[in-house]
Parts: structure tokens; sequence; C-alpha cells
């Protein structure tokens, strides 16, 4: 299974969130940090 | 989860956006969401498409996905990258808060 790297270019991705609204990973370029949560599971 | 919440404003100071994503469906989302009043950005992933290119670890046995956590700085480059082995094996906010520090500075 594919991982990511230390210290490379982020994989970019484009997801709808749950309001519709399309999220680009390189939307946040230039501007913000981002922490990604691959969560485990709502229980 | 609720420990993301808890110290959202510390991820905010530190301009950084907390996005989880899952792949459970936009409406389980939105319920959980909506339950539990999170602030940061949700992305359901049914297609597990982001989960598979970040390497997100399912584990059979224990019939779960692993938690994984993935900081990206301002460049658009990877700066931590955590895989659990464990459902509980999840980095405390306190460390991450160090590294952000130091990707600011």
């Amino acid at each position: 299974m594919p991982r990511v790297d230390l210290n490379t270019t982020a994989p970019d991705f484009a997801l709808q969130d749950f309001n519709g609204n399309l999220v680009n990973l390189s939307d946040f370029k230039g501007n913000a940090n981002v922490l990604l949560v691959f969560n485990r599971g709502f229980t | 989860m609720a420990q993301l919440r808890h110290d959202y404003e510390e991820f905010t100071k530190r301009d950084t956006r907390v996005i989880v994503v899952g792949p459970e469906s936009p409406a389980v989302f939105a319920a959980y969401w909506q339950k539990n009043d999170l602030p940061f950005v949700g992305l359901p992933d049914p297609g597990a498409s982001v989960l598979k290119r970040y390497g997100q670890e399912v584990n059979l046995f224990k019939l779960g996905r692993m938690p994984a956590q993935v900081i990206v700085d301002k460049n658009g480059i990877v700066r931590f990258v955590h895989y659990g082995h464990s459902m509980s094996d999840i980095p405390e906010n306190n460390e991450l808060f160090t590294l952000l520090d130091q990707i600011n500075s």
C-alpha cells in the first residue's frame, strides 16, 4: 500500500466535504498548515 | 476526535487547519459533526481514494482502519507522518504543537 514520505510533496487531492463544497489540499498552500487525520471510525 | 475538538484553538493559533478524512458517507459525517459540534473540515471518502493514496492501513485481523496523521506545511511538503498500529496509537497533540511551532518558526 502506498504511503507518503517525509519531506516530499504531499499528494494533492480533491474531495467534497459533507456539505458538498469541494476541498483541494492545494487550496491551503501558501496559507495554512494542514493536519490530515485519517479517521478510525466514528464509534 | 474529542481531543482534537478540545485542542482545536491551539491548532488554529498555529495556522493549522484540521481535516478529517474517513470512508463513511456524507450523511454519517454530517450527523456526527452535528452531534459533536465539530469545528473542523470533514471529508467523506467513500471510495477510499485518498485513504489509499495516503496509505491508511486496514487491519483485517482487528476489523478496522488504523488511525493515521499527516502534517503538510504551507509549501505543500509532508512534515510529519504517523501510521498507527492499533486503534489507540495516536500521537499526543502536544507533540504535534511542538512540531508545528518548529515548522512556523
